[in-house]
Order: structure tokens, then sequence, then C-alpha cells
């Protein structure tokens, strides 16, 4: 047995961004960006590892937003058009840059393109959650669920229906696109509460994580502290995260992300070239964005970049991968002593950090996963089902209410910026919820409506608005799907009361936020309680 | 009159000529600025391939939004219903929102007189409800909080991590007599620190479904030996440390 584990999470998410009334959405490019400097190329890190016969376990929760974005037509189509826009681009860089320093990166940008249009188009057929179905199924990847739209479930406790009917859709999701029941669950921000473990019950999801003071402040002291899970007394395991692992990797001053050899991100062609140039790949109203193409490295603090240089940057990657693992060594070795059972180090990190945000990320996994296998045994990868299976004993404590975020509890998702937003969400919520019990039965347009309001419920209830309201980020954006889905929500609920649905409407919600069309508004019922018989 | 309008006709004339000279005088010049732009390939270094700008000029890509074409929906302020809603922050603070219907203030005067709105001053009690419900609420300590009456919500500073709280938003007289409009649900404050109780409480779980809880307090090899037995599992050389607990 080695001396320590380490379960690697990565969290995937996105809001669910699909604006099918206007072609160049800005804030649609998050999923094309993501999916072209993220979801790609950690799926092109699992395909190399699997040829070279490198054995890995890693835990990778899939939203259900970003699963339906994954499978939605219409966003297939655009993002095949959007790398047709930026392969374009690439191979006009590559000869402006001739002869120039920046030439080499620009190569690779074409070449990173025209390799992401291949593997969407040819090898996945378009269907990017087939690429993960299939690591999954070979035993690579535990994949696991996370509430429907990514609720921040502890703000929604005061509805418990509506906590269940976020899990039930996920469940549901999970289910269709990957063929099992998920094993676990990522709780959105790693929000907790106590009361939501024996909903995660209901659904046989055997773990969440939380932050490291959800697991260490629990009701009674962690005899192993973060190092080992806790059982809530639902039965429910809950996963603490570890904090130096994840500071390494996090902290853009001390982690590695920020060291001068690796990307810039704040330089890219769409704000620094020329207007007229550029014009074509930025967004038709003459707004700059962000193409993806960078060609300096951090270079120091100050704001004067160098070129970058794609050796250097790999080399960093490698030495950042052997570092984390020494640590990781040195860190299992010393806990080894004091525990009964070698310890667990859950460190989970949200996917988009990886490609998008630090560039050199999948680069980074894959050299450490290798690492891992071939260079030493102090440690090994784990899954949290793994884990179980092999300590099926552990402590019972009631994990402490927490999250993630910023300063470690609610405050994040409930400040001054946002705290507005829950009068209505609940009583939205209520509505719901008191409609649901109210028709046991519903047939035909009213079944419609309900289902249409439940599935505006959800929208509505995405932590991100909250987030980007509070960290005020594209808070427009946020306050207009907040109030949108919400006055859905409160039209149709009005609608079906009175009896008198607007056909013609209910359609044109129906296609424009078409998320979960499998959403059953009995999931909202009081009583309802998943039957996975 | 007829003297006049040849004047003005070749005035108008004139000064029609003279804008149609400006505007093409004007194209002009944009053409030539468009066409003394160097033909010279990009590519050539001696043009700088990249000005020289500085990261915190460009800052984060939010850039600025189209106006957007529909007027945004507002949200109703008001549902007409009665609700305190209380929810826990952290450990220290409390958020609660409300809505006091029309119904109740009418309820309300008709109890205590036309008047004793006005005369009466709004409060938010905050009880700490920790391992109690509300049955004994006259033994339960409260702490007032004079509100306004233009307020709809409110963050409680209590301070205290682990307890649990319930709140009523009411009216209180000069006299001191509170009058409850409307009762909260109850919520508790997460910990902020380790938690003193270090005794310990083990389970095992083969299948979820299927789970014999155990409770180590006692320190007997002899009861591990008899869980062991009943489930059938020896528990020797398991690394489950549920098994050596009593030992140390």
């Amino acid at each position: 047995m080695p001396l320590g584990f380490l379960a690697l999470v990565l969290h995937m998410h996105l809001p669910y961004v699909r604006h099918p009334e206007n072609e160049h959405f800005l804030e649609e490019r998050w999923f094309y960006e993501a999916v072209t400097e993220t979801y790609l190329p950690l799926l092109q890190v699992f395909e190399r590892l699997v040829n070279d016969n490198v054995p890995f376990r890693l835990t990778i929760s899939l939203s259900p937003t970003l699963i339906s974005m994954f499978t939605d037509p219409l966003l297939q189509q655009r993002y095949d058009n959007h790398l047709e826009k930026i392969i374009e681009l690439a191979d006009k860089e590559v000869g402006r840059t001739y002869n120039s320093p920046f030439h080499k990166t620009a190569l690779m940008y074409q070449h990173r393109f025209r390799q992401a249009r291949y593997l969407f188009n040819d090898v996945y057929q378009r269907q990017i959650i087939q690429g993960f179905k299939k690591y999954h199924d070979l035993g690579y990847l535990e994949i696991i669920t996370c509430p429907a739209t990514h609720g921040y479930l502890p703000l929604m406790m005061v509805q418990p229906e509506t906590v269940r009917a976020q899990i039930a859709t996920a469940v549901d999701v999970h289910r269709q696109y990957l063929g099992t029941l998920p094993p676990g669950i990522w709780l959105s921000e790693c929000g907790y509460a106590p009361g939501i473990d024996d909903l995660l019950k209901e659904f046989k999801l055997r773990f969440f994580f939380t932050d490291t003071h959800g697991v260490l402040f629990a009701s009674r002291r962690p005899r192993f502290g973060v190092f080992a899970p806790i059982y809530c007394p639902s039965g429910v395991a809950a996963f603490g995260r570890e904090v130096e692992s994840s500071k390494q990797v996090w902290s853009a001053r001390e982690g590695y992300p920020g060291d001068f050899d690796y990307r810039e991100f704040y330089r890219d062609i769409g704000f620094d070239l020329d207007y007229d140039y550029i014009k074509p790949y930025i967004h038709p109203d003459g707004i700059r964005i962000n193409t993806g193409i960078k060609y300096y490295r951090i270079t120091g603090t100050t704001n004067h970049k160098e070129p970058y240089v794609s050796e250097w940057a790999e080399n960093k990657a490698a030495v950042h991968a052997g570092n984390f693992m020494f640590n990781r060594q040195l860190q299992a070795a010393h806990l080894n002593k004091l525990m009964e059972r070698p310890p667990l180090i859950v460190a989970p990190y949200d996917a988009e950090l990886f490609g998008h945000w630090w560039f050199e990320g999948p680069l980074w996994l894959e050299y450490l996963i290798r690492k891992i296998y071939f260079d030493q045994d102090t440690l090994e990868l784990i899954t949290p089902s793994d884990y179980l299976t092999r300590f099926p004993c552990n402590q019972v404590a009631r994990p402490c209410a927490s999250s993630w975020g910023n300063k470690g509890y609610h405050e994040t998702w409930l400040n001054q910026t946002n705290d507005w937003i829950y009068r209505h969400l609940h009583f939205a919520a209520a509505q719901m919820v008191e409609l649901a019990n109210s028709h046991p039965e519903a047939y035909g347009l009213q079944r419609r409506a309900l289902d249409q309001a439940g599935r505006e419920l959800v929208l509505a209830q995405s932590s991100d608005w909250a987030f980007m309201m509070s960290t005020r980020t594209t808070v427009n954006y946020a306050l207009s799907r907040t109030k949108s889905h919400l006055s859905n929500v409160l039209k149709l609920t009005a609608q079906i009361k009175e009896n008198h649905i607007d056909e013609g409407w209910l359609s044109s919600l129906e296609s424009k936020n078409n998320i979960f069309p499998r959403l059953n508004y009995s999931w909202y019922q009081s009583h309802y309680r998943p039957d996975f018989s | 009159m007829t003297v006049f309008l040849p004047w003005f006709f070749g005035f108008l004339i004139i000064f029609l000529f003279t804008v149609a000279f400006l505007i093409l005088k004007k194209r002009k010049v944009i053409f030539t600025l468009r066409s003394s732009l160097p033909k010279a390939p990009l590519t050539k270094l001696d043009l700088p391939l990249f000005k020289e700008e500085y990261a915190s000029d460009l800052t984060v890509p939010s850039p600025v939004r189209p106006q957007p074409q529909k007027p945004e929906e507002e949200l109703p302020g008001k549902y007409n219903i009665d609700r305190l809603v209380l929810m826990a922050r952290d450990p220290y603070w409390l958020y609660t929102y409300w809505e006091i219907s029309a119904a109740i203030q009418e309820e309300f005067k008709t109890n205590y007189g036309p008047f004793a709105w006005g005369q009466s001053q709004p409060v938010l009690r905050i009880y700490d409800v920790t391992g109690t419900n509300f049955e004994k609420k006259s033994l339960l300590e409260y702490t007032d909080i004079p509100i306004s009456d233009q307020v709809d919500d409110w963050y409680i500073q209590v301070g205290q991590p682990d307890r649990s709280f319930c709140i009523e938003v009411g009216r209180k007289f000069q006299n001191g007599h509170f009058v409850t409009l409307l009762r909260s649900n109850v919520v508790s404050t997460p910990r902020a620190s380790l938690s003193e109780q270090v005794d310990e409480e083990w389970m095992w779980i083969e299948d979820l479904y299927h789970t014999i809880r155990h409770q180590y307090g006692v320190s007997s090899p002899l009861i591990e030996e008899e869980i062991a037995g009943r489930m059938g599992i020896v528990p020797l050389g398991i690394s489950s440390p549920g098994f050596y607990v009593s030992h140390t």
C-alpha cells in the first residue's frame, strides 16, 4: 500500500449561455473558449496517457448545464463556426508574424485550433460528452454530477423541494448521457449546510466535497483532520479540501500559474492589434474581445512583456509537476506516521483554470500523472468511490456549513450586491412547489407550462449570477438573466393558476430556454422521492 | 418679391456648391490617407508588430455591451404575502427579509386602535433558540433591534457561531409592550472553530443502504470483537481506524 493517496478533482462548469436570438452573443464565447482551451486539451491529455499505458484515476464533475451545452446542436454548430473563424485568423497570423519572435507561437496556435477542429468534428462527431464518457467507461475517470444549474444549495434550503429538484435534474441528466447513476456530487461552490446530505442520500449519492473547514469544524472533532473523509449522520461521506495543494495551484501570486515563463493571459491580439486588421475576428459591433491568441509570457511583475517561448513554459510545467508531487510525497510520508491509515489528500480545482487561465495547466496535469506512475510509489491516485471501497469505516460527524468562497461561508452569494434576489427566488420557488403539489397529474398544455416553469426556476437559481453581481463582473448580464428567468416563472405560474396559458409564448420559451427537456415538474412535489428500481 | 427670387436661387446654388465642395474635399482627405497606408507586407520587421501596450491599460476584457433592445423585465416590489425569512450568512451574521401585508396592518389597527401603527416602533426581536423551541418562549433570551418602516431587510450581527436563532418582526409600544407580527424560520450559525466534542463515533458502510452503526464510547476490545463477529468481518489487517480507536 502507498504511504498516501491523492484525489485530484476537476470541477467543470459553465452557466447556461445559449442565446439563439443573437449569433454573436458575447457570453456564449465563454463556452467556445473553454472548449478549445480546457475541455478538448484535457481529453487530449487523457488520450496520450491511455495510448502510453499510463494508468490513472481522476475525479471530474460535469455540471448538467455544461453537459446540456455540449449536446446542444445549435451551440455545436456555432462552435464549429467559431473554430473556422479562429483558424482563419491563426492562418493569417502565421503569415503576419513570419520572421518574428512570435512566429513559432503563431504556428502553435494554428496547430492547436486545427487539432481542436479535428477532435470536435472527426473524433467526437461534435459530441464532446462522448470523450468524457469514453474515459469514464474505460475506468480512468470517475465522473460525478453537480446541482442542475449550479444552484447554491445552502441559500435554497428555505424550500428543500427546490434543492431536491436541482439534484433530481442533475441525476437524470447524468444518467441520460453517462449511462450510470452518479456516484457522488460536487456541491456548487462547495456550498454545504446540514440537511443537504439527507437529500443527497435519497439519490444514492455517496459523497460530496467541502472546503477544509467544512470537515475540520465538524460537529465532532475529526480524528484525521481533512486527511480522511467523515460520514454525515445520514451516511453520506464528506471529503474536505486540502489547503496546501490547493494554494500551490490556485494562487496567482504564490502558485505555479504566475511563473514568469508561462503565458500571459491579458495580452491578447483581440486587444493588441490594429483595429482594421482584427475587426473581422472580434465582435461585429466593434467590441474588442479575447481571440485566444496571446504571444507573451508573464515575464515579470511589471507591465513589460516578452515573447512567449513554449519550450521554457513546457519545461516549467514539468518542473512544477515534480515540485507538486514532491511536496505531496513529503506530506503523505509525514502524515502516514501520525495516522493509522494512509492519508488522503483531496485537491479540487475548477477545471477552467487549466488551459483557459493557466495555459500550461493541462500539460502540468499530464506530467504530474506520468510522474506519479513512473517515478515513485509513495503516492497513489484515487477517487472518492475507490477510497470508500477500501476504507468503508469512517468517523461520523456533521460537517460545518461552509463554502469555498471568500471568507469560507455564504457571504459571496449573500451580500449587499445580491441579497435582493433571494426574496424573489424564494417566492418563485414557493410558487413552483405549491403548483406542483396542487397539480398531481397535469397533462397537455398545463404540464408543458409547469415543466417550463421548473426550467426557468433552475436557470434563475444558478449561483453564477449572484457570483457575478458580487465580483462586479458582467453584472448587467447576471441581472438580466436573473430577472428574465424569474419573471418567466412568475408569469407562467400566474397563467397556470388562472388556467389561461399563452401557448405561443410558452413555445417560444421552450425553444429559447430549452435546457433539460426531460425536467419533470413533479420533482418539485413535496412528497417526491426518486425511485431507481 | 419677384426681384428677390433670382437672388435667392443664386445664393442657394452657391451655397450648395460650397457644401458639395467641402464634402468632396473631406472625402479626398480620407482617400489620400488610406492610400498612404504602407503597401509593404506587414511581415516586414521594420514595422512594429505590436505597439507597446500595458496589461493594465487593457485590463479584464469586459467590453461595453450594446444596449439591450428590449426594456429589462422588472420584478414586483411586493408579492402581497406575509413572510419573514431568516438566513445564516456566516458564524457571526444573519440576514433576514420580510413582507408584511396590508391585512396584518389592518388587523393590528383593529386590535390596538387606528393610530397604534404610527405610535409604535417596528422592531426585530432575535431569540437564541439553541437546544430549545418556541414553546418556552417566555424563558428565551432575546435582543431587540429597532428598525424603520422603510426597510424590509436587515443584516443582524449575532456574533455567535454554532447557535440557533429565530426572529420576530413586531411593533413595540412606548410602554415596552411588544406585539409579534411575523415569526421566522429557525437557522443555525456555522461553527468557526474546531469542535470541543472529541469523543468519536464511527460508521461502517459496506453498502449505503445496509449500514450498521456502532459507538466506540467504551474502551473494551471485547466490544470490538463482538461487533466484528456480528458483521462477519475480521477487523485485523483492515486499515479502518475505527478498530483502533479504543486502544489509543
